[in-house]
């Protein structure tokens, strides 16, 4: 309940500040498709043999791939950040000082802050992803129910890992700079996370799947590219592709016990450093 | 403990303990790594604040006010000890306990700089879950009482820096809390608006049952102000008393005699009924500060001798005057005494 009133001032706040700033809000997204177009190019054209590259150009998928992945990892990247830099920044502003006494409490201010911010960005990227993929020829497949959870749980996984850095960044002001880095590694790895690269002997294969993006954007790539359908074995030994819903999708499951997990580790160590720093004197101050 | 204490502290306790990497450490001249340094900011202070009371705060630079005020407001958790509002404990009961208390911390950057100072009102109204009509209404008429009436509209970065103290005065009172804890309200405030701030926070609280605690340099805003005061030092609180009782507790009497010429000090402090006499160099020549007993018997033998000892110095009187105790006075006194006593 309380969540809900502290989202509706949240949404009121990140309005007023994008109409204020529509020109911002604009051209960042221009400048973003923009970045996006160039690198694409960059990222096909960069390949020594050049035939190759052109053989991929004529392959609207890898680029698709490229986009949708690059896209995601700017989301896993804004929403982490805003637990690390925008933490920090409202505590060299004076307002998290404000956050930690408002009756609601420091965590779910937070968390509403992140989700509008959160749904601005998704609703931004979306048009650049469709945008861009337009432009290079790809195709994305819409399907609706599937699409939301995913981002719902992408958001969430992103959230648990978010509020635990952010925890850090609590007592720790310092770790912020060291977040750029983790922050980095999960747009890498939304970048390059496939199906394929799962195929590892079980510790890492299990690491990988602990991390909190490669299953999501495994299964955001599933949905939106592969448009839900599996490659199996046909009975005289051919490849058939097949229809297999998200749902029976064993990724998904993954990033189902990933959400729960990194949920959970998430709001522990929130807790535990916002009670630590309360202790220390420097909770909300820079 | 009386139930009309709205807020109350028990015993708190608060060490802070810093840590600094030193190549080499100044005052032992040892090489060492690590420096551990404790600091007193409460040293078992005990007050409470009753409804219908404006407490003041005072204390050096460094004494432990703001942490105080962070204390009651759930920032900084107490070693030990505990803190009270309206009877719940500040750490167990911090969402009702904040439901209940408005605070400006020292600092102005509490508002949200990109939006006007309406729209900070509102959001922060929102948190503190007041809605709709009540809050607009509410926010207009804080802004046009603490005089930001035409500023509502214009984004906080264009505001100056009291206009942004004003901002977060209206801020903490914006959800019309029952404590109101402000931390060095008056930097930058203009006269007539800190004039206005202390008739407004005189009315809150005597006519609506609320308290205040307010931390402060400035003795006149306090004496003024305060019905009363508690003086803390290095964490330890060395008086807390009625404004007036305070005012009271150096309860000689001082006098100052100008005369013509410096007289000799030594004996006037050997008259029976002085309790210490100084020369002071005033602007129109020398002054005799004599400080007596306040018994009027003993006083004024006192009076008679000291005249009596400055005819026979052949000293010329120009003027006697007796001396008003202020806070000032008693502030600097008390936390003099606390110093003697700490490095002893
Ligand atoms: N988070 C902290 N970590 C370590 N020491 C701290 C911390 N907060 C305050 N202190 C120390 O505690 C003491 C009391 O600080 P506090 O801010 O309460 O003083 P103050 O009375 O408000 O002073 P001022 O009049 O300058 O505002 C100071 O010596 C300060 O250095
Ligand atoms: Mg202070």
């Amino acid at each position: 309940m309380s969540f809900f009133l502290v989202m509706k001032a949240e949404i009121v706040r990140s309005f007023i500040i994008m109409r204020r700033y529509w020109f911002r809000t604009l051209t960042g997204m221009f400048i973003g498709y923009g970045m996006l177009m160039v690198l694409i190019a960059g990222f096909i054209y960069s390949r020594p043999e050049m035939e190759e590259g052109l053989n991929r150009f004529d392959d609207p998928t890898a680029a698709t791939n490229f986009v949708l992945g690059f896209i995601i990892g700017m989301f896993a990247f804004g929403v982490v950040g805003m637990f690390t830099q925008g933490l920090q920044g409202m505590a060299a502003t004076g307002v998290l000082e404000q956050l930690c006494m408002s009756p609601h409490g420091l965590a779910v201010n937070f968390m509403a802050q992140t989700v509008v911010g959160a749904v601005t960005s998704i609703i931004s990227s979306g048009i650049m992803v469709f945008a861009v993929t337009w432009s290079v020829g790809g195709m994305l497949h819409w399907d609706t129910i599937p699409i939301l959870v995913l981002l719902t749980l992408t958001f969430f996984n992103l959230v648990g890992f978010g509020f635990m850095v952010g925890g850090l960044v609590l007592v720790f002001k310092q770790v912020g700079q060291v977040a750029i880095i983790l922050r980095m590694g999960l747009f890498a790895l939304a970048v390059f996370a496939r199906e394929e690269i799962l195929d590892q002997p079980w510790p890492l294969a299990l690491m990988l799947h602990l991390l909190p993006i490669t299953d999501a954007t495994i299964c955001l790539k599933y949905v939106l590219i592969k448009n839900q359908t599996m490659t199996v074995m046909g009975p005289d030994g051919e490849t058939i592709e097949v229809f297999r819903s998200l749902f029976l999708y064993p990724p998904f499951y993954w990033l189902i016990a990933s959400c729960v997990l990194w949920t959970f580790i998430g709001l522990t160590v929130f807790r535990f450093m916002e009670d630590y720093s309360r202790s220390k004197g420097t909770l909300g101050s820079y | 403990m009386t139930d009309d204490y709205l807020v109350e502290l028990q015993d708190i306790h608060k060490v802070f303990t810093t840590r600094h990497l030193l190549p080499v450490d100044e005052e032992t001249r040892k090489r060492r790594l690590f420096k551990k340094r404790d600091v007193y900011a409460a040293n078992n202070v005990s007050f409470g604040i009753r409804r219908g009371e404006v407490f003041g705060l005072l204390g050096p630079n460094g004494a432990g006010k703001t942490t105080m005020v962070k204390m009651i407001s759930g920032l900084v958790r107490p070693d030990k000890g505990q803190a009270l509002v309206d009877g719940l404990n500040v750490d167990k009961k911090r969402k009702q306990v904040l439901r209940k208390v408005g605070v400006v911390l020292e600092g102005t950057r509490t508002s949200i700089w990109p939006l006007t100072p309406l729209e900070n009102l509102i959001y922060y109204g929102m948190l503190k879950d007041v809605r709709g009509k009540l809050l607009r209404q509410r926010a207009h008429d804080l802004l046009d009482f603490i005089g930001l009436k035409d500023k509502k509209n214009v984004q906080v970065r264009r505001l100056s820096r009291g206009q942004k103290q004003k901002l977060a005065i209206c801020i903490a009172l914006i959800a019309d809390p029952q404590v109101l804890l402000l931390d060095e309200p008056s930097t930058g405030l203009d006269v007539q608006s800190s004039r206005a701030i202390k008739d407004r926070i005189m009315e809150m609280t005597r006519d609506h049952g609320r308290c205040v605690l307010v931390t402060t340099h400035d003795m006149h805003v306090a004496q003024e102000l305060c019905d009363h005061i508690g003086i803390i030092n290095h964490g330890k609180l060395i008086a807390c008393k009625p404004t007036e009782a305070l005012l009271d507790v150096f309860s000689e009497q001082v006098f100052v005699f100008r005369t013509d010429k410096a007289p000799t000090v030594a004996p006037f402090a050997e008259i029976p009924g002085v309790v210490r006499a100084d020369l002071e160099q005033g602007m129109d020549g020398p002054a005799l500060v004599v400080h007596l007993v306040p018994e009027l018997e003993a006083r004024s033998a006192a009076l008679y001798a000291v005249t009596r000892q400055l005819e026979h110095a052949d000293v010329r009187l120009r003027a006697i005057a007796q001396r008003q105790q202020n806070l000032e006075n008693v502030f600097l006194r008390l936390t003099a005494e606390s110093d003697l006593a700490e490095s002893q």
